[in-house]
This record gives structure tokens, sequence and C-alpha cells, in this order.
């Protein structure tokens, strides 16, 4: 692995008493797109302020490209924010002409590629645009600069399918030419498919950090059905490959984190009527973290 | 590649593991030719919405199964005697994936050994017998 392209070490923000984010570490390398999963007011948002240097941090520190950063490190860095901050009295086709005199990497033939791919017209003022088509024009300026950093907050929000589909793409494109993508998303099925890494966070911390594989591998189910009351296994809860245990009347539901089959050993011999291991796909592994309560 | 893959997000099973499955089969049952090229890694990311570190992942382990040979600039291509043993290690890790499942299921819904075994018999019986007849 390379040096990574994003990397927040330890970063917190306070506000007052509250704390909005809450000792993140993660790193983002080279060719990899990271999906960063949360509840609203999990801190997402505030994550990517601080990570741009729109928000000072309480503690911890950021860098990008292995520098902190300065206004030169948006030269290669592409944000899209949640709500798209474009001049309203301007034209799609006048935000292309500032960028083009802002950005030495802007590319004019990709940005009208974009520009056709979302069905964009360039004439169109911005302020008549709909929420969805505000977002594209924001991703097609970021792409225009083929960044080497991509942080994108909700790039999909308001678009419809198809173009949703285009915005993964967009991604796994620029991941295939070695940038580092950081997105958030509420669709889980978005970041199964265009993320190598996930992040979740919950109330400011970070609570699962992992690839994407070894995520959903580790992650499973061993649900057994006893004749009668289900019998108690000796240290299962404080076992650290133990998630959560339940119990609903004769069926004992074991979340694992790894070796589900050596849990399912032990359960086994208890001779249960029937034993199952359940893969639990991404969405269910967000719900358990963020239902949890280890944090 | 007129193969098509398809990937299902909403399953348990990784990415990974769905395509690698999915190209084995490919190659056990000949849709992938010996000594054919597969796409490169951006290609069949971009062709099936993943990311392209999960694709270079399946070519990873597919060549470390002998099921396919990349060289560098060359790109990645269906092993030349993939007709011979490697195609057939590749149908049977299909096959025996496939048993896994069939026997864990069997297990999990109470039965014991002796009707396990007893159900795969007859099962083996009634498809190899419909062969011979055939």
């Amino acid at each position: 692995m390379t040096a990574p392209l994003i990397s927040l070490n330890g970063l917190t923000k306070r506000y007052g008493s509250f704390t909005a984010v809450d000792g993140v570490s993660l790193d983002v390398a080279e060719g990899s797109i990271c999906g960063l999963l949360g509840p609203n007011g999990a801190g997402k948002t505030t994550t990517f302020k601080c990570l741009l240097g729109f928000v000072k941090p309480s503690a911890g520190s950021i860098a990008i490209e292995g520098a902190p950063v300065t206004p030169a490190t948006f030269e290669s860095l592409a944000y899209v924010p949640e709500r798209a901050a474009l001049y309203d009295n301007l034209t799609i086709g006048d935000h292309l002409t500032l960028y083009r005199r802002s950005y030495k990497n802007y590319d004019e033939a990709r940005a009208r590629e974009l520009l056709a791919l979302f069905d964009l017209d360039a004439r169109k003022q911005t302020a008549k645009l709909s929420k969805g088509m505000r977002t594209a024009v924001a991703l097609t300026l970021a792409f225009s600069i083929r960044p080497r950093v991509l942080v994108l907050d909700e790039p999909s929000s308001g678009l419809d399918p198809v173009h949703q589909r285009n915005v993964l793409d967009l991604m796994i494109d620029a991941a295939a030419n070695g940038a580092a993508v950081l997105f958030s998303s509420h669709q889980v099925g978005q970041v199964e498919r265009a993320a190598d890494s996930v992040a979740i966070m919950k109330k400011g911390k970070l609570i699962v950090n992992s690839g994407i594989d070894e995520l959903k591998t580790g992650e499973k189910i061993v649900e057994a059905v006893f004749a009668g009351p289900v019998p108690s296994i000796d240290g299962l809860a404080g076992d650290p490959n133990v998630l959560r245990v339940e119990q609903v009347g004769s069926t004992l539901r074991v979340v694992t984190r790894d070796d589900s089959d050596a849990i399912a050993q032990r359960i086994f011999a208890l001779h249960p009527k029937s034993i199952r291991t359940i893969d639990l796909n991404l969405e269910e592994i967000f719900m358990n973290a963020v239902s949890g309560d280890q944090s | 590649m007129p193969t098509i893959f398809t990937v299902d997000p909403r399953s348990g099973v990784p990415l990974y593991l769905q395509l690698i499955e999915q190209i084995k089969r490919a190659v056990a049952l000949g849709t992938l030719a010996p000594s054919e090229q597969l796409p490169t890694v951006k290609a069949l990311a971009l062709e099936l919405t993943v990311n392209p570190n999960t694709v270079a992942r399946v070519y990873r382990e597919l060549e470390r199964d002998g099921v396919i040979d990349t060289s560098p600039g060359r790109g990645s291509f269906v092993r030349a005697d993939g007709a011979g043993t490697q195609a057939r290690r590749a149908v049977a890790d299909v096959a025996r994936a496939a048993f896994e499942g069939a026997v864990r299921e069997a297990k999990s819904l109470g039965l014991s050994r002796d009707e396990t075994q007893e159900l795969m018999a007859r099962t083996i019986a009634r498809w190899y017998e419909t062969e011979k007849d055939a």
C-alpha cells in the first residue's frame, strides 16, 4: 500500500460541551474508495468540513497527499457538499468558465462530457435548477479538474437512479486512475458497490473502519433453535468475536465478528434442533452497528 | 468478452467471491474459452459498477488458483491449459460450494448424518441414472 492520500488522525471537533467529531482516525489510500455511513447527526459533514479546513478541529491532525491543507491542496482536491454551492445568477456555462480560470488542471473536454452525461444544458441559469440538477452541476465541476482527492457529501442526493449510477461510475473511474475517494451516503447499496472500505460513524465516533470484504466475510449471525429453553453458554457474551447475543423464546441469535464457525460448533454441542449461519449484507451490518450499544 | 457477469450487492456474500464463482463457472462451462482475454480491471469495474480493487482482488485470486494468467502490459487471459486440469478444478470448486450449501442446509434443518447421506445417494442415483438412460 502506498501512503494514504487522505489521512485523519484523532480528529476531534467540540462545540461547547457538544462533541460533534470524537477522535476519528481514518486513511484513504491512492486508488481506494471509502464509503462513510452514519445516521443524521453522526458527524459526517463536520468531519468533511474539518478535513477541508473549513472548520478548525479542536484536536487531531489532517493530511491530504501527505501535507496539511493549504489553498494549494484544492488544485487537486474536489469537494461536493450536500447542498451544492452555486452562483444563482450565473449559468452552468459561467460556472465552467470560473473553473477554467481558477484551476490549472481544468479539462474542458471532460467538463463537456460530464454535462452530457448528466443531461445538463450549459445555457441554463443555476437558480432554475432542481436539487438533483444542482448536485449534477457540482459533480461536473468537481470531476472536471481530474482531482487526485475527492470528498463527496451525499453525492447522489436528488439524482434519478440512472444518474446515481453515473456518479458511482465516476468515482470508480477516478479510483481506477489513482484518486482517493471519500464519500458519504445514506444508500448502503451504493457503498456496497463502489467502496472497498467502509467507515461507520455514530454520535461523532468512528465505530466501524474496515475493508468491505473483511467486514462482510467476518460478520454473521449464528441462529439456533432449541427444543426447550435456550441453555446458558459459558462466556459467550464475553467472547471478543461475539458482538451481540439475542434470545427470543427458544431461539438464540449470536452476531459474530469473526470465526462464526467456532461459535456455531460451540452452540451445536448443546444439541439444538437446528442451527444455521446467516450471511449479513452491509445494510444489516450497518443497522447492527448503529443500533448496538457498543458506543 | 461475451459473458455477462452480474453482482448482487444486497447479498451477504462479498462481491469478490460472487465474481470469482461466476468466472470459474464460465471457464468450466467454456463460455470463457482457453486463452480468451479478460477485460482490464478498470473496464470490468465500470461495466459492473463495482470497486476497481474488488476486481483486482478477483483477478489476483483467480491467478493464484491457476484459472487465469496476468502479464503486466498485456492483460489477463484464461489459462491456455484451462480446458484440461484448471477447468476441471474450477468445475469441482463450483460443485463443491453447491454441495456444501446443500449439506449445511440439511444439517441446519435438523437432518441426521444418515438421513443426509441417504438423500444425497438418492439424488446422485436419480441424476446419474437419468444421464445413462438418455
